[in-house]
């Protein structure tokens, strides 16, 4: 029965690195088949919420990993509505793990893609991540928690799949409210029901495997349990077969797609993305997925998420392939600090035995 | 170890596990068995020496016995 369960997770990863350089080939930008962070983004900036006119497009993508989450929840009698765990701590959470990944560029699912793709400056954001990823469990071990869950409603736990159906109803009506990149990133689209079904497809075997980044990386450190892992290494060993394929493949720091190679704040963006995703338990893809499937304390992480994507563009934070900013630099920072405060506050004292 | 404790925190968990072994009773933490929940949380194993104590353990979700088919659910009583 484990080796089946392994082997679900294997092939789940091999699916989702393949979609990922599927979704590429139809037209997303290089090395970013799938990113939460620049998705989330990108959402953003669709609708309004920032003026970065290259990074604006209700991404499909996103909408159907959380109905893909839904669907298979739901399928699976799995679907629970539930919340009220610290939801205001985790949306400030949510937003600094985007500021993390708009200093890095890209979520820990675009950091594998990347470095599936040769960009060597993955490589030093995933050290950034494990040591993120230390940091959080050195609170875990303190004692941290962000406190229970307690059930709620159904409509409340679906809530951010209603919100997901009418993004889809408007890149489909496309009214001259929404905003859609003329050049950029933003530009770079694969066709909008197959970018749907990529994430239909990858919502719910996600749901299924309980895929994780962060969780891959935790398990291993902390129990010797390498089976969230071993999807992780599927996804870079599908996506890498497929760059090589299709020529998408290039070896080195320098000129590498939607990214820069400022490595000491790539370590740090990712630091911070690591970190603040341990306290929050999961990777943002994870969110996406538990918000599907009823979690309405990871609905609200991903509309920290969205809000941190927005203010990350507004306020000048977000890196770009030239480099970081000062502004982002000094977030990343700040980010660090008001994350390592909630880990510090948010530390339980073991109760006496009666 | 037979019994599986799930919880809803993975504080809770770490403390019954610690509970546990203070008392020289077995305990092993562990990512919960998808079987029992879609989530990514922590169980703690046990055997049945711990089952007295499940009563004290904070964020307790539910207890289970590992059985040849499966897993039979004890608290929450079904």
């Amino acid at each position: 029965m484990k080796n089946k369960k392994t082997l679900w997770m294997i092939l789940t990863g091999l699916v989702v690195g393949a979609i990922s350089v599927g979704l590429v080939l139809a037209g997303n930008p290089k090395n970013m088949g799938f990113c939460i962070a620049c998705f989330v983004r990108d959402i953003a900036g669709g609708v309004g919420m920032h003026q970065a006119a290259i990074v604006q497009y209700i991404r499909p993508e996103i909408i159907g990993l959380v109905l893909g989450a839904l669907i298979m929840s739901v399928a699976g009698k799995e679907f629970r509505a539930q919340g009220g765990s610290s939801p205001m701590t985790r949306f400030v959470l949510g937003f600094f793990v985007m500021v993390g990944a708009l200093m890095f560029l890209g979520c820990p699912l675009r950091m594998v893609l990347r470095i599936a793709g040769g960009d060597l400056n993955a490589v030093v954001g995933l050290v950034g991540f494990v040591g993120g990823i230390l940091l959080g469990i050195l609170c875990l071990n303190q004692g941290f928690s962000l406190r229970r869950t307690y059930a709620q409603s159904p409509l409340e736990g679906g809530m951010i799949s209603a919100v997901n159906v009418a993004l889809l109803v408007l890149v489909v009506a496309a009214p001259p409210v929404i905003f859609f990149s003329a050049e950029g990133p933003g530009s770079m689209r694969a066709p909008i029901w197959l970018a749907l079904a990529a994430g239909l497809i990858v919502g719910a075997l996600a749901q299924k495997t309980r895929l994780c980044m962060v969780g891959g990386l935790r398990d291993a450190v902390l129990f010797q349990d390498f089976y969230l892992l071993y999807g992780f290494i599927a996804i870079i060993v599908a996506a890498a077969i497929g760059n090589l394929i299709t020529g998408n493949f290039n070896l080195g720091f320098a000129g590498q797609p939607v990214a820069h190679s400022d490595a000491l704040w790539n370590f740090m963006g990712m630091v911070l993305v690591g970190f603040a995703s341990v306290l929050l338990g999961g990777c943002p893809l994870r969110q996406l997925i538990l918000a599907g499937s009823g979690n309405s304390d990871s609905a609200v992480t991903v509309l920290g998420m969205f809000v941190g994507a927005a203010c990350c563009h507004n306020f000048k934070l977000a890196s770009s392939a030239d480099g970081p900013t000062p502004n982002g630099k000094i977030a990343v920072i700040l980010g660090l600090a008001v994350v390592a405060a909630i880990a510090a506050l948010n530390i339980q004292k073991q109760k006496s035995n009666k | 170890m037979n019994y599986i404790a799930t919880f809803f925190t993975h504080y809770g968990a770490m403390t019954f596990q610690r509970q546990l072994k203070s008392q020289g009773k077995a305990a092993q933490m562990s990512p919960v068995p998808r079987a029992l929940s879609a989530s990514c949380g922590v169980c703690v194993r046990f055997d049945g020496q711990g089952l007295g104590e499940t009563a004290e353990a904070p964020d307790l979700e539910g207890v289970y016995q590992e059985t040849e088919t499966g897993y039979r659910q004890i608290e929450p009583e079904t």
